[in-house]
């Protein structure tokens, strides 16, 4: 090897480069090719550039309230047209059913009444919301944009971790990722011919364009609806309005009457048809959520039930990603689709289930635990780190509260070339694909955002040292060097694995909250780990 | 026999200061169903102010109006002419359930149970999951162990429409009717260890008792005629009621403040888990502080 791969360690997972030691994947020989030829002084370099990139466009990233470049480790990831043909075709199965889910869920309720679903996992999902019943979008859309994360076992096997269909965010930073790699190794760029990225406002206003309501003209008034520049996500939400070419508000910009929807503008009130909306539904209106909400506007949600003005994403779609119907989505897939998953879950117990719950709690030193919602200061528990004392404490808090928790099998993450200290080591990463639906057609953007664990074995990221991704390449079709081999694991019914070498955790979210001052390392943990929950 | 009533509910807010913006959901007049026939019913605003109608995930229907026109009063009255029957209520106010119970599919008998309302039926998984939202606690109806002690003495021996009749019972012989003891957000247990308590306390404390007995019940809110030998035509003075419906086979309307069931006296305008999911008017507003609100409510019997 190279240089650069000098002890390029092995772990018993899927590596995204190599097949075998400098033996690359044949979607990667390119890139490794090019990669073999720098020292790591060249890598020095072009990194030096790519700080300077984000930098000179002021995309940085908060930290500890430090201003930082964006973490974009500087190796691409590189996925097959076959890989990728895969993943789009999962994750277009998996919105097709979840929005089906919610139009049931918020309408006629069949999928309770025959028994598939039980109607007590709905209902006592934290993310159901009794007012969006009956509430119908224009064109049926609820999911206008989705963030499906997907990790990959150490078979090679792409499985769901987690879906995200009320705020995903993330894509910015695909964008951006895209821009700086591309001025940092234009011979790459050139040498490959890789799906692009760039479509994705377009996309994106299209479908918002498309959602309007049936009583808005053919051009539509489409806002981005922040909380503001406090808000983690800020960046993004100021990128996609300028990429748009549409106005960003908060709430105060905006008010109804008579069930309509109008910004205040300098030339006076003008109408809005469609808000894409960063606001969680709880603060979205104080007359039907967080009355003390400052970040919403009042009457909303009945403008949206009158059908004058579209929310995107729909309020309520958090009872579909909640963690516990999540294990229903194959049989659901079956039940609205007729179809078998294309992308397995990860197997997880589900332990209202006294069977399931005993099964889990036997083994509990071989499973991840994880709280179902994101609050209540409870974070996951991954068995086999766990000692016995916090082991005992999370069977205490399992049985307390079964509704509360799931139990996941560990999955060994696939781990991908990430440059540590100036050479490249394997490090753990995942992926999150993003999906538009427009109402006619789902589009799931070419790529994804990579995430990366950037501690040696770790699986998750912690974000005071900064939390990495990878721009994320997906070869297109005609590529000829991608044509013979690197099929895609057949993932379907299989299952992911069962390993027990790596958690399958979620990566702490780029650009995700950051952890407030003086924890110490118990609390500090706890806080990372609610951060995994954050990105939605 | 049935009645007909005519019902007539005022609220009216008063500012120290003019409200420049008010968005509301009022849930001030009677919803249609079985037990009994809305004949009229209308909401007015002033100021006046468009109104919005829709059927909430309970079955209530809500008016959703917003006032921007500067105001120091509110007045929202809510009217209607009902015909109330003896009929047991229907399902139209299950969870999720339309206006419509015939485009509500599901609603029909309980497959499986040939012995419907006995405790073997109420503790199937399919019922309990069913009626899961009127089996769980919540914060005006918390579990509490004392509670669920007297509740099962009380239904030893008894079929769950007895039990359910004993706890009805039960409370309206624990709690002592007294205004003024309790606010609106006191729950039923806090009711309880008061010893003291109005309509909305009765109702909440016999829903906590009946949930830890795995009987499903809701919440009921709308008007009583306080007479049962009412002369025709005669305006009475009343008060917004509460009362509980439990189900035991079918919905049954008890009232614990009166310690009987729910009949032709009663005019039912919303449903739900507890005072929460029916509290008449919440909204948002802009503007001076709240000072004074009056509540009047009117009833007729007209037949």
């Amino acid at each position: 090897m190279t240089e650069l791969f000098e002890g390029y360690a092995w772990e018993a997972a899927w590596d995204e480069m190599f097949g075998a030691p400098g033996k690359p994947r044949l979607p990667n020989r390119g890139l490794y090719a090019t990669l073999r030829t720098l020292t790591p002084a060249d890598l020095d370099e072009r990194c030096a550039e790519r700080d300077r990139s984000f930098r000179d466009r002021g995309i940085t990233f908060s930290l500890s309230g430090e201003e930082r470049p964006f973490p974009l480790d500087p190796i691409p990831r590189v996925l097959s047209a076959a890989e990728w043909s895969q993943i789009e075709d999962g994750v277009r199965q998996r919105v097709r059913a979840l929005e089906a889910l919610l139009a049931d869920l918020y309408g006629a309720g069949q999928v309770l009444a025959d028994g598939i679903l039980p109607r007590q996992v709905v209902t006592s999902a934290e993310h159901f919301r009794r007012a969006a019943w009956g509430l119908e979008p224009p064109n049926g859309v609820r999911i206008h944009v989705a963030g499906i994360d997907l990790v990959r076992d150490r078979h090679g096997r792409f499985c769901v971790l987690e879906d995200n269909v009320r705020i995903p965010s993330g894509v910015s930073y695909v964008l951006e990722n895209r821009r700086t790699i591309t001025r940092i190794f234009p011979e790459l760029l050139a040498s490959h011919h890789i799906r692009p990225v760039s479509d994705y406002p377009a996309k994106l206003l299209a479908a918002l364009r498309a959602a309007r309501p049936l009583n808005a003209g053919s051009e539509p008034n489409v806002v981005v609806l922040t909380p503001g520049v406090h808000n983690s996500a800020y960046f993004e939400h100021s990128f996609l309005a300028r990429q748009m070419g549409v106005e960003l508000v908060e709430g105060r910009d905006l008010f109804c009457r008579n069930n309509q929807l109008f910004m205040r503008t300098t030339g006076g009130r003008e109408r809005v048809d469609v808000v894409y909306r960063r606001v969680d539904d709880d603060f979205l209106d104080p007359v039907q959520f967080n009355s003390s909400s400052l970040l919403g506007c009042p009457g909303i949600v009945n403008a949206a039930r009158s059908g004058n003005v579209t929310l995107a994403n729909a309020i309520g779609n958090g009872v579909a990603d909640d963690k516990l119907v999540y294990t229903y989505l194959p049989e659901l897939i079956d039940y609205y689709l007729g179809e078998r998953p294309v992308l397995p879950n990860v197997p997880t117990y589900r332990l209202e289930d006294r069977e399931q719950l005993e099964a889990a709690m036997v083994r509990i030193d071989e499973l991840v635990m994880k709280p179902v919602a994101g609050s209540g200061g409870t974070g996951l528990v991954i068995g086999p780190q766990a000692s016995d004392d916090e082991l005992a404490t999370a069977e205490r808090s399992v049985r307390d509260d079964p509704r509360g928790w799931i139990a996941q099998e560990m999955v060994t993450l696939s781990t991908a070339p990430t440059r540590v200290g100036g050479k490249l080591e394997a490090r753990h990463i995942d992926l999150r694909p993003f999906a538009i639906n427009d109402g006619r057609t789902i589009w799931v953007l070419p790529g994804g955002l990579t995430r990366v664990a950037l501690r040696r074995g770790s699986l998750v990221v912690n974000s005071s040292q900064g939390g990495g991704s990878k721009d994320t390449w997906v070869l297109a079709a005609d590529a000829r060097r991608d044509a013979a081999g690197d099929k895609p694991p057949s993932g379907a019914g299989n299952g992911c694995d069962r390993s027990r070498l790596g958690a399958a955790l979620r990566l702490a979210p780029v650009g995700g909250p950051e952890p407030g001052p003086h924890l110490d390392g118990q609390q500090q943990q706890q806080q990372q780990q609610q951060q995994q929950q954050a990105p939605c | 026999m049935s009645w007909r009533i005519a019902t007539s509910h005022v609220s009216r807010y008063r500012y120290a200061s003019p409200v420049v913006a008010s968005y509301n959901e009022a849930r001030m007049t009677p919803s249609p169903g079985p037990e009994q026939l809305v004949l009229d019913s209308e909401l007015r605003v002033e100021p006046s102010a468009v109104l919005f109608r829709y059927v909430d995930y309970w079955g209530t229907l809500v008016h959703a109006f917003d006032v921007h026109e500067p105001h120091d009063e509110l007045v929202v009255t809510g009217t209607s002419v009902v015909e109330t029957t003896p009929t047991a209520p229907s399902l139209a106010g299950e969870p999720g359930a339309p206006a419509d119970p015939a485009a509500k599919p599901g609603t029909g008998p309980v497959a499986g149970s040939d012995d419907p309302g006995s405790w073997q039926q109420l503790r199937s998984t399919a019922l309990r999951d069913r009626f899961s939202e009127l089996l769980a606690p919540t914060s005006y109806a918390p579990f509490d162990a004392e509670l669920a002690g007297a509740a099962g003495d009380l239904a030893a021996g008894a079929d769950p429409a007895e039990a359910a009749e004993r706890v009805v019972a039960f409370v309206h012989d624990h709690l002592r009717y007294e205004a003024g003891t309790t606010g609106v957000s006191t729950s039923g247990l806090e009711a309880w260890r008061l010893g003291t308590g109005v309509c909305q306390d009765f109702a909440h404390l016999a829903l906590s008792m009946l949930r830890q007995l795995g009987i499903p019940a809701r919440y009921t809110s709308g008007y009583l005629h306080p007479s049962a030998e009412a002369s025709i035509g005669d305006r009475v003075p009343g008060a917004s009621h509460a009362w509980i419906e439990a189900w035991v086979g079918r919905f049954v309307a008890l009232d614990p403040t009166i310690g009987s069931a729910a009949g032709v006296r009663h005019v039912t305008v919303a449903r739900g888990r507890d005072y929460a999911d029916v509290t008449p008017l919440r909204g948002v507003y802009h503007g001076g502080e709240h000072v004074q609100l009056t509540v009047e409510v009117q009833l007729t019997r007209l037949a």
